[in-house]
């Protein structure tokens, strides 16, 4: 019941929001009669229609976008966790490598795309390695953070019981670093879809990237196209996050905002 | 009564610390960029070595020998690491050719050259970044008013907000072109709508994690629900604001530049790709590092505002 009714202004709020949306390309083209009223925003009837049309080949550019995320997301994930697992237990590692992935989250990343891009021509390792880089720093650092929130009482009670360092790391400081690891997870997800996407605007030869590029050269007539292209992106970095989201609460179901009732905040 | 005050001020604190080591994330980690040894004040306590370092007592010289090591040792893996890019060594490994990967000579040649387009182009970006950060996080604030103002159908609102966080800017680009025009609105605008989601979060978060304890004395005091809102929720989520706050300026940053990728005939990210395609990698390389020394400045000054403004607030006490 509880849910339910969480659920309803939601609802509401979306069917409000596509229905502003309609009337305002409405009122932009037969009223206002502003110059490619369609190419600014689209029906959003039509774009649907379009989407139901071009379906088949926009889920088949879609995965292999998705696909070149992924796989950079993974490999950048497990680095970044490695690194974690590296600064925590090593003083010298830390003090090395952690001022650095502090200042690349200070730095715009994705300026690199154009970079890495001319350096690895081939597009599928560049889109994997851009994906991979962005996702690498802020696994690491919320990692390590997580690593560092053990508590120092349950540290001794290990100690106490001459627990090996690995049983160390397996039983406490591993389960209390998932909370960290999934928020930068969560943070990298969306952003690494964005870079793989990002790569294909810069010139690939199949992904949503490219339709989208394709069908904003071909002009007003592609428009209902190009929007659906722009659509798909989103809902690739949303579906990224949402997917995230659902393993933490798999992985990681004792966190504080996953509690129904008491505890608190 | 007085038990009564006496455990709102605890709840306060655990609720305070709980913000302070949120907001301490990204606090004691900037000051080990910069070099400074005294992380030790503002770490959170739950952290493992600020418990050991209180423990011995020669621990003024060792503490001197540990700065040391916090800031040679990175230097020196930096420096070692610019030498070994300077003698071929990368280049060696991963069988690549100078004009793909530039040396650092050609990069600092390159910046000194073209030293006063870059300087005109960063400001141009950074301006962008600013505006459009500016207006997002305000949107963004006034988002997380009305979503706690009005919890049952402003958290509605908060949803879309979160979703927009997803949406990749690239895709943003060519929309925001049609609307505002090639000139400096679009990238403005493209930046406002990726920060404006990180803020309405960040701050409806912030206003939410307000003591219940700190409004039930409030309403003892018949506050008004303005007074509420301007004493105990909008006072209590500016930790939370200026996490946002610095989130946004990388994320203003990249925005801005990756705008400018697509459509633009100034700035830095236009350079930048336009100096890729005629193959000036140089030129490409030296924009990267003047957009780096720019995000890291942005991000120094939001850092410093922080501390101005919320030098009341008991995760800033030394």
């Amino acid at each position: 019941m509880k849910a339910q009714g969480r659920q309803v202004p939601v609802l509401v709020w979306g069917a409000a929001l596509l229905m502003l949306w309609e009337a305002v390309s409405w009122f932009l083209l037969e009223w206002a009669e502003v110059p490619m009223a369609q190419s600014k925003l689209p029906y959003i009837h039509k774009v649907l229609a379009t989407f139901g049309t071009y379906g088949g080949v926009l889920a088949a550019e879609s995965r292999i976008t998705f696909a070149n995320a992924a796989g950079g997301f993974f490999l950048g994930a497990a680095a970044g966790a490695l690194l974690a697992v590296l600064m925590s237990a090593s003083k010298w590692a830390e003090r090395l490598a952690f001022p650095y992935a502090v200042a690349s989250q200070m730095i715009p990343i994705l300026g690199l795309a154009p970079i890495v891009f001319g350096i690895v021509r081939d597009e599928e390792a560049a889109r994997m390695l851009i994906a991979a880089y962005i996702t690498f720093f802020p696994v690491a650092l919320n990692m390590l953070r997580g690593l560092k929130s053990v508590s120092p009482a349950a540290l001794e009670l290990m100690r106490a019981c001459a627990a090996s360092p690995w049983s160390v790391y397996w039983k406490l400081r591993f389960p209390a670093s998932l909370p960290g690891l999934f928020s930068g997870l969560k943070i990298a997800a969306p952003l690494a879809v964005t870079g793989a996407i990002l790569v294909e605007l810069m010139g690939a030869s199949r992904g949503i990237g490219v339709m989208m590029l394709r069908n904003l050269y071909y002009g007003p007539s592609h428009v209902y196209m190009f929007w659906s292209t722009v659509i798909v992106g989103a809902l690739l970095g949303i579906a990224s996050y949402a997917i995230v989201s659902g393993l933490e609460r798999i992985a990681a179901p004792w966190q504080p905002e996953f509690r129904t009732k008491g505890g608190g905040r | 009564m007085e038990s009564g005050l006496l455990s709102s001020v605890k709840g306060e604190e655990a609720v305070r610390e709980q913000a302070a080591t949120e907001a301490a994330g990204a606090q004691p980690v900037m000051e080990t960029a910069m070099g400074a040894a005294e992380t030790t004040a503002a770490e959170p306590a739950t952290e493992l070595p600020a418990a050991k370092r209180t423990a011995p007592p020669g621990r003024r010289a060792r503490s001197a020998g540990e700065a040391a090591g916090r800031v040679v040792l990175p230097l020196a893996a930096g420096a070692l690491f610019i030498a070994m890019w300077e003698l071929k060594v990368f280049h060696r490994l991963l069988n690549l050719q100078a004009y793909q990967l530039p040396l650092p000579s050609a990069i600092v040649r390159a910046m000194r050259d073209n030293f006063d387009i870059l300087l005109s182009y960063a400001g141009y970006t950074l301006t962008e970044a600013i505006l459009g950060m500016a207006i997002g996080s305000a949107v963004g604030f006034v988002v997380a008013l009305a979503a706690t103002a009005w919890p049952g159908w402003g958290a509605g609102s908060l949803f879309f907000a979160a979703s927009l966080n997803a949406v990749p800017i690239v895709a943003l680009a060519p929309i925001m072109n049609l609307w505002f025009g090639s000139g400096m609105g679009s990238r403005v605008a493209i930046v406002a709508i990726t920060t404006m989601a990180a803020m309405a979060i960040n701050a409806h978060k912030g206003m939410n994690m307000a003591d219940p304890l700190a409004l039930d004395l409030m309403r003892s005091y018949a506050a008004r629900k303005r007074q509420v809102f301007r004493y105990v929720r909008v006072a209590g989520s500016l930790p939370y604001v200026f996490t946002a706050l610095k989130i946004n300026t990388t994320a203003g940053m990249i925005g801005a530049i990756v705008g400018e990728f697509f459509i633009s005939s100034r700035g830095l990210g236009y350079l930048l790709s336009n100096s890729i395609k005629v193959a000036k990698m140089p030129l490409g390389w030296s924009c990267i590092v003047m957009a780096a020394i720019a995000g890291v400045l942005f991000y120094l000054i939001v850092e410093r505002l922080e501390k101005v403004f919320i030098r009341w607030h008991p995760s800033r006490r030394t």
